[in-house]
């Protein structure tokens, strides 16, 4: 695999971000608080003022952990270019790289994801003064940060395959949405997955969400052993194989409808 | 990709058509609702049978009215689209193909469609642009050298793209164009809505390349200024058919010209063509009948009719002025574009 042009797809997208630095930094830090500070405000209203000791399992502190673990996975569990495929493909942008000497797909993946690598090293040296400051194993953050990175190829994966919906349909924004929904609902960014009713856990452990932000927080917090972590990064390996398959065909399918609108 | 001879075609079109079919919309809100509940389809023929060869080395224009097909054509050689039936071959494959080699020989630019991305200054977007055709840094600088002082555009590298005005910015998508020194450009209006500087300055700057490089180009444009001052050959494409392949010049001919009279009375058609023998089909009007002296009258004749042409309209009408129009090949074109509607 030449590496060249996919390190400097890369290096250009971190200097498109940096074109923007306040942008950038406003994003995070909005992306980041908001969510955090609505689950403390839970925590706070079930535990200190509802009284309860337990919920699902989880005590008041270990609560707050994972919110305050979590926030930093959540950071990087996805960013915005499978909507800027499917807008490509929505209105003739794609035709700019399809004749270009280079996979589309990895090309606006590479761009697009160096923002995230910067914010999962930033996170990977924040997170491992988080978990010694909480009395944990610092030393568990970089196979979590591993994961959470994982899961950031296989939301992108799946994202793409979706995006082909644009091929056939003006409106695949709309699929790219509600994936975006199910990806917040299960992959433990807003509450940690193991408290949905026994009789719905399936639904998370069928699809590879919680790969994104609760499989790297079990892990930080030592709820996942060493040999779990190593058979999550199996299954992660899974359905990226799996993903590179959906994409083969959704783009092998879709290019056959391809307009090359505009112009 | 099959390797061609010295002398074989670099593209190949053989009756090649394409149609695009799409939902009709209807308008207002009974449209709309039409729409959800049983969509009526719509199939338009952008291209028909269309067929023509292309040697190395040539600076062919590609005219025609707005849905002629022209973009249409272009998308189809340049693999972004494939033919509904017929065949194509550039550079000896199926374009639509897209093989590594073939996106390395070739550059397709549309003048109203941004390739490079806005935020980066030129430079940055080149240096990317270099990564992925692996052009070696040496000849990179080089090249890049050479397009930046042929463009006059040597000081702008550093600045963002959406800063620079739209001439500069139709520069810079020239040079990530060409940086890869491709073997085929095809160039869709590269000189839409610049001044006329910027277009000369881009014109003079094609043709050397072509013939520095003997890169060949196929180039659609409104501006016959383009097609005139470049192309040694012209395609004319009329609602999605080839109605002309030949040199520009042989569009004109040589020994016709156009009078333009304007009278006092309203004559019609007919008595015009009665008094001067010219056929009705070579006589136009530049307003509607009833505004005959406000507008001209265009008689289209060869050139030893005119004195006979305009002696019968003296004879007959009193004649407020008139005048011969040269056959620019903007005029031809226009008529066959007109002839088809």
């Amino acid at each position: 695999m030449r590496l060249g042009w996919r390190w400097a797809a890369l290096k250009n997208g971190l200097m498109d971000e940096a074109a923007y630095r306040t942008e950038f930094f406003i994003q995070i830090l909005s992306s980041a608080a908001v969510p955090a500070a609505v689950q403390i405000v839970l925590w706070y209203a079930l535990f200190k003022v509802g009284g309860n000791t337990e919920v699902a399992g989880w005590g008041y502190q270990e609560l707050i952990h994972y919110t305050l673990v979590s926030t930093l996975f959540t950071q990087i569990r996805g960013g915005d270019h499978d909507f800027e495929l499917q807008e490509m493909i929505r209105t003739g942008g794609l035709s700019n790289y399809l004749l270009r000497p280079a996979s589309v797909i990895q090309f606006v993946y590479l761009r697009g994801v160096g923002a995230k690598l910067l914010i999962a090293s930033m996170g990977l040296v924040l997170g491992s003064l988080v978990l010694a400051w909480l009395g944990m194993a610092p030393t568990r953050m970089p196979g979590a940060m591993l994961l959470a990175v994982l899961g950031n190829i296989i939301h992108y994966q799946i994202s793409a395959a979706l995006a082909t919906t644009a091929f056939l349909w003006e409106e695949a924004y709309s699929v790219l949405m509600v994936k975006n929904m199910i990806v917040a609902l299960l992959s433990g960014e807003t509450i940690p997955l193991n408290m949905f009713p026994e009789s719905l856990q399936w639904l998370w452990k069928a699809t590879p969400f919680y790969l994104f932000v609760f499989g790297p927080t079990q892990y930080a917090l030592g709820n996942w052993s060493n040999d779990e972590f190593f058979y999550q990064l199996g299954v992660a390996g899974i359905w990226i194989v799996a993903g590179w398959l959906m994409i083969r065909v959704s783009w092998g399918f879709g290019m056959k409808r391809y307009l090359s609108l505009g112009g | 990709m099959t390797s061609l001879t010295q002398n074989s075609p670099i593209i190949r079109v053989h009756q090649i058509s394409r149609s695009f079919s799409s939902v009709k919309k209807t308008e207002g809100l009974k449209g709309a609702l039409g729409l959800l509940l049983k969509p009526e389809r719509q199939t338009h023929e952008a291209l028909k049978k269309v067929s023509f060869e292309i040697e190395s080395g040539a600076f062919v224009g590609l005219i025609g009215a707005n849905g002629a097909g022209k973009t249409t054509l272009l998308k189809i050689l340049s693999g972004l689209i494939p033919p509904t039936s017929g065949e194509a071959q550039v550079l000896g494959v199926n374009p639509f193909e897209r093989p590594m080699e073939f996106r390395r020989s070739i550059s397709l630019v549309m003048g109203q469609k941004a390739q490079l991305w806005w935020d980066l200054p030129a430079v940055d977007a080149f240096d990317l642009l270099r990564a992925i055709y692996s052009i070696p840094m040496k000849t990179y600088k080089e090249r890049l050298g050479t397009l930046s002082t042929l463009l006059d555009v040597e000081r702008l590298l550093t600045t963002q793209i959406r800063r620079l005005s739209l001439g500069e910015r139709m520069k810079m998508e020239l040079i990530g164009a060409l940086l890869h020194w491709p073997k085929v450009i095809f160039l869709d209006e590269p000189t839409i809505g610049l001044d006329v500087l910027a277009a000369h300055k881009l014109r003079e700057f094609l043709k050397e390349f072509n013939q520095r490089e003997k890169a060949t180009i196929i180039l659609t444009s409104h501006n016959m200024d383009d097609i005139e001052r470049l192309c040694s050959r012209v395609l004319i494409l009329r609602s999605g058919e080839m109605i002309y392949d030949g040199k520009p010049a042989g569009l004109i001919k040589e020994d016709e010209r156009r009078l333009r009279v304007r009278l006092m009375q309203n004559p019609t058609s007919e008595e015009l063509s009665e008094t001067t023998g010219i056929a009705v089909s070579c006589i136009e009007r530049e307003t509607a009948e009833e505004d005959v002296s406000e507008g001209g009258i265009l008689f289209t004749a060869k050139q030893n009719q005119l004195v006979h042409v305009l002696q019968s309209l003296m004879s007959r009408y009193q004649v407020i002025d008139m005048g011969i129009q040269e056959q620019s090949l903007e005029n031809v074109i226009q008529r066959f574009f007109e002839a088809g509607k």
